[in-house]
């Protein structure tokens, strides 16, 4: 762990809420050139390492946490949650075209279907080669994380979250899908409590597979409306 | 209020290259703060929390992590509601105060059965309204024409439950927009834009 490498913690003598103020001096100075990128981001780094540690430490001396508890939702969000569970509903309304009507129509009806545990509201939107879908948070991190996993850290900065709504085909292209022209694009602001699955487009020579073939063909990306599928062959 | 978490349509910043191999947590520390944040179950609704990030000053906003964000606000909430200290928290192997009494958040069920005041293709004018509390209107779509075009159902309203007021339970819907209603002339006229609002933010557009 990088945290621990960082022997000047002289800088952060003043740690909890006014060493946050310290990271932006920090940033400063690094605009200004008086200290390397590098060592502000081990700066940030070991104060917010020193600053979790404490939060944990009070809240569990003061039994307003198990520590147990911080375990099992760690294991949760490592091992149990993430994209596997969103290819499921998309490779089974590939192979499946009444399945994919009901997912588009309810898509929460469509998730329980598949045994998958609901934690939000959820809606479908469905790639065609006409019509792409993308999906983003502006004001936050809103994302299907029941099905997803934990978004990743380009969802949740603020270039994406800027970008997605006033440029989406620019966002696109730098993220290496160029879309033609005559096609329409629909970007969906998480604002609210719902969270949008983007059904990607079944990619071209994947006839004979089976679902569970096709599911490892899902990507992350793709269901959050960033990326094309490409063909496997 | 008007945050520095309200990005929308701003330029200037550098999409970064995206990993399609990364881990949930970058950091110990980051599964840290947010395993504390999901196993305490405390008082804050989840607007109320949004709504301390977005208190965040604009520079330190977009100097901070994202869980770096959470930890200033996990460390901000227990401090305004008196379940810690900043000395405690500086020092957390120094003497501890009790807690101050707190009741669990807990969302009471809605009413589904509540009316809606629009219906799918109704045209709607979002209200310009630019409130210093909590709100779910993003700046881009403030006064500006939109049409029904999906309804969610009854869900409490953020900008009251944030501030422990009634929860006024009311209709969300999506709603959409022409982008070149929220960009001009430099949109595409095949983009569209849809996003989430409550009744509450909306007016009929007729």
């Amino acid at each position: 762990m990088t945290e621990d490498k960082v022997s000047r913690r002289e800088f952060l003598a003043k740690t909890s809420l006014a060493a946050s103020t310290a990271v932006a001096a920090a940033a400063t100075a690094t605009a200004t050139g008086q200290v390397g990128a590098q060592e502000v981001e081990e700066y940030a780094q070991s104060d917010y390492s020193v600053r979790a540690k404490a939060l944990v430490s009070v809240l569990t001396k003061k039994n307003l946490i198990d520590p147990t508890e911080i375990d099992e939702v760690i294991e949760f969000y490592e091992t149990r949650v993430g994209p596997h569970i969103g290819a499921r509903l998309v490779a089974r309304s590939w192979v499946d075209p009444e399945f994919r009507e009901r997912l588009l129509s309810d898509a929460n009806a469509a998730a329980t279907e598949l045994g998958i545990e609901r934690r939000r509201d959820l809606v479908a939107v469905a790639n065609t080669p006409q019509v792409h879908n993308l999906v983003v948070c502006t004001l936050c991190s809103c994302y299907p994380w029941f099905i997803l996993g934990l978004p990743p850290t380009w969802y949740k900065d603020a270039p994406y979250r800027a970008r997605a709504v006033i440029d989406p085909r620019g966002v696109l292209k730098e993220f290496g899908t160029e879309l033609d022209e005559g096609v329409e694009v629909r970007v969906w602001d998480s604002t609210a409590e719902v969270r949008y699955i983007v059904i990607p487009v079944r990619p071209q020579g994947t006839d004979g597979m089976t679902e569970g073939q096709l599911q490892a063909l899902v990507t992350r990306d793709s269901m959050i409306g960033a990326e094309r599928l490409k063909s496997p062959v | 209020m008007n945050g520095m978490h309200d990005v929308g349509g701003m330029g200037g910043f550098t999409l970064p290259v995206r990993d399609p191999d990364e881990p949930p947590f970058k950091y110990e520390w980051e599964a840290l703060v947010f395993a504390a944040n999901q196993a305490f179950h405390g008082p804050w609704p989840v607007d109320r929390r949004r709504f301390a990030i977005e208190s965040m000053p604009p520079d330190l906003y977009l100097s901070t992590s994202y869980f770096g964000r959470w930890l200033w606000r996990f460390e901000k909430l227990l401090v305004e509601d008196g379940l810690a200290t900043e000395e405690e928290l500086r020092n957390p192997d120094g003497p501890m105060s009790p807690a101050a009494d707190f009741q669990p958040f807990v969302r009471d069920a809605v009413d589904h059965t509540i009316p809606p005041k629009f219906r799918v293709g109704d045209d709607v004018l979002v209200k310009n309204e630019h409130p210093t509390g909590h709100t779910r209107v993003p700046r881009y779509v403030r006064g500006r024409r939109g049409t029904i075009h999906l309804d969610h159902g009854v869900y409490d309203l953020p900008d009251t439950v944030a501030h422990g007021l009634d929860p006024k339970p009311q209709h969300c819907y999506a709603v959409i927009f022409r982008a070149s209603e929220l960009w001009g002339a430099r949109a595409n006229p095949r983009d569209w834009i849809y996003v989430d609002l409550w009744d509450d933010y909306l007016l009929a557009d007729s």
